[in-house]
């Protein structure tokens, strides 16, 4: 059936070919980025188009995306909390609490794995399909509706010539495919290399004020008051163009995933974190995997509090004490236990001497990660009326 | 409907080529003596004589194979054309209704294929989707592999076996089964390897094709298993993660190792 139809289409395209637009080549997409960040790698099979990157706006903001029409990808992804949403633990659009806070999307092209502990997912446009489809929990909650979702793009005032715009070659764009991928391309170009400290990093010497600089310093393995080398470790797992270890861009060769245990629990002595939500344990079995998870970018961390895979730390500040005394420590509960004595943890966590001007200091380096322009840019902003 | 009924009979054409046979596969769903229906209620079931109403019942087969009057075992040779049920060496077998919302009202209780002409006892496959097709885009798969339900996105794979109970609320006993412990590489641009592919293979060496069924036996399945039994703080039933030792007895009758566990011998499919 699928042949003849194919015959079919392309006698009827070919025979109004002469004034469309087949005939005009792609443009060629720029990437708008600092001498200093290379560009990410793009799917052979999914090349940037500004066509594309537009549709794929509309698609990451349009709450048509879930079943009961009551949350886009842009609920959980806010550009004014740099694509996070603010909660400890997300929320999917019937309820269903996750067991991990929504990530920041910026630059999220350049993530070596997605999500917070996932060594499987790789790629943007098979990521998309978790949060669209998955099950448990629900998220946007379309499973068994993917032929709904069409129909409604489908019936969109809209959406049929922007499909068609970002896939001229096809002659029926109206696709799952072309969905995630939109929706991967915009990503894609989310890009965040605006900050204080990549304005410094260029050579802006007022960019960073004397604090920060002192901060950056300690961050990227400077002495500390107490006299020790490196005492500090941040750039051990947050170093790098990201601010993070697990980065891919398009001249990687090899596979930079990164996971690591950071000492938040230690329920026994196996180093187990609390049930169901143990890192890559959950997906390798392993025992060593206790507790490992993606290090985040630190870019814009200032505006995407609460903290770690379960928001379980509040403010900056918290952060800062928990790594100096490496490791935390829970006195009672069900998740009593010293952190510090994880035996997966990490074995630059040794903790450090930090005074308190060391720690504002860390405070306005780790501030000036923030990228203000990815928080007002319009081209990264929902385009629906709210 | 012109168009259709036009292509059936340019492609059905495949039985009659020379040397070759038309062949079905016949399977069945059953839960002990009974047939499988979706939504009934199923009594004395694993380990506790517990009850499920069971509401989903599928499963991906591939690499069928019959064993001929030489006691040579020869692959089926799908009929893929214009059967949504088959891709490649790969058939969904599809024993619900749609009585849950995660499923169709279409079903599917056949693979079918040419062989070689001849005569055929015994039968090898494995159930499951090969690796190559089992780590594709699964938006751009062809179907039975384009169904959002039966994709475990999560795990980069699909679900070689889904069987749910009750109304999928988080407290009713699922067992969703695939590879587990995938390993994505970005460079490559996709999964590299699975440390459990968890593909069961299946042997059952007197079968006739034309007489006899091949049945899934959810009663066989959950022998042994605690079903009102659920490790704290996992999902309830298994969900084929290697942390939950709900899975165990579960892998064990399906023939597959579990964290390091020697693989038992599967005790699901049976010829009827």
């Amino acid at each position: 059936m699928k042949r003849i139809l194919y015959i079919l289409i392309f006698l009827l395209v070919g025979a109004g070919c002469g004034d469309s637009a087949a005939g005009s080549a792609p443009e060629q997409w720029v990437w708008d980025l600092p001498d200093t960040v290379p560009e990410p790698r793009i799917p052979e099979d999914n090349p940037m188009t500004a066509a594309k990157v537009d549709l794929g706006r509309f698609l990451f903001f349009d709450r048509k995306l879930s079943a009961n029409e009551t949350q886009s990808c842009g609920d959980c992804h806010r550009q004014e909390l740099a694509f996070t949403d603010g909660l400890a633990l997300a929320e999917g659009s019937t309820g269903d609490i996750l067991v991990r806070g929504s990530m920041s999307i910026a630059n999220a092209g350049y993530a070596a794995s997605l999500t917070w502990a996932n060594e499987a997912v790789v790629l943007l446009e098979k990521q998309a399909l978790v949060p669209m489809f998955g099950e448990d929990p629900v998220e946007l909650g379309m499973a068994n509706m993917e032929d709904e979702l069409l129909r409604r793009m489908r019936d969109d005032a809209d959406y049929p010539a922007m499909f068609a715009e970002a896939y001229p070659e096809q002659t029926d764009p109206i696709s799952l495919d072309s969905i995630t991928k939109a929706i991967a391309a915009f990503q894609r170009q989310v890009t965040s290399f605006g900050s204080r400290v990549d304005q410094w990093q260029q050579g802006d010497a007022t960019a960073l004020n004397e604090s920060a600089q002192r901060g950056m310093a300690l961050f990227f393995g400077g002495t500390n008051e107490a006299g020790v080398e490196d005492a500090f470790e941040c750039f051990h797992c947050h170093g790098g163009f990201l601010f993070s270890q697990s980065s891919d861009d398009a001249g990687q060769v090899f596979n930079q995933k990164f996971f690591m245990n950071n000492g938040l629990y230690n329920l026994d002595e196996n180093g187990s974190y609390p049930a169901g939500n143990e890192g890559i344990y959950e997906m390798t079995g392993d025992p060593a995997d206790k507790g490992r998870f993606k290090p985040p970018s630190l870019r814009n961390i200032e505006v995407t509090a609460p903290y770690m895979h379960d928001g379980s730390i509040e403010t900056l500040e918290e952060v800062l004490d928990h790594y100096a005394r490496g490791g935390r420590l829970i006195e009672s509960g069900p998740n009593a236990g010293d952190g510090k004595d994880n035996p997966n943890k990490n074995t630059l966590l040794n903790g450090f001497a930090m005074t308190e001007q060391e720690k504002q200091d860390m405070l306005a380096f780790l501030r000036a990660l923030t990228d203000e322009d990815l928080l007002t840019n319009p081209a990264y902003s929902n385009p629906f009326p709210e | 409907m012109v168009v259709l009924a036009l292509t059936s009979v340019g492609c059905d054409s495949s039985s009659g080529e020379a040397g070759t046979q038309a062949v079905t596969v016949q399977f069945a769903a059953k839960v002990g003596t009974d047939d499988f229906v979706c939504g009934d209620t199923y009594d004395n079931l694993g380990a506790n004589d517990n009850s499920l109403q069971l509401s989903d019942f599928r499963l991906y087969v591939q690499g069928v194979e019959l064993k001929n009057a030489d006691g040579d075992y020869v692959a089926v040779a799908l009929t893929s054309d214009a059967n949504p049920w088959q891709t490649g060496d790969v058939t969904l077998l599809d024993f619900e209704d749609g009585c849950n919302d995660s499923g169709t009202p279409e079903m599917n209780a056949v693979v079918t294929g040419t062989v070689p002409a001849g005569t055929y006892n015994g039968i090898l496959f494995r159930m499951g989707v090969p690796f190559e097709l089992n780590h594709e885009n699964p938006a751009t798969a062809q179907p039975p592999l384009n169904g959002t339900t039966m994709q475990w996105n999560w795990q980069g794979g699909y679900k070689f076996l889904r069987l749910d109970s009750g109304t999928f609320s988080m407290t009713d006993w699922r067992f969703h089964l695939g590879s587990t412990g995938c390993d994505g590489d970005p460079v490559a641009g996709g999964t590299t390897v699975c440390d459990n592919p968890n593909r069961t293979d299946v042997e059952l060496a007197s079968f006739d094709p034309a007489a006899d069924t091949v049945v899934a036996d959810f009663a066989a399945l959950v022998d042994g298993v605690k079903l009102d039994v659920n490790q704290p703080e996992t999902q309830f039933g298994c969900m084929a993660v290697p942390t939950d030792g709900d899975c165990a007895q579960l892998f064990d009758n399906l023939g597959l190792p579990f964290d390091g566990s020697e693989a038992g011998t599967q005790q699901f499919f049976s010829v009827e």
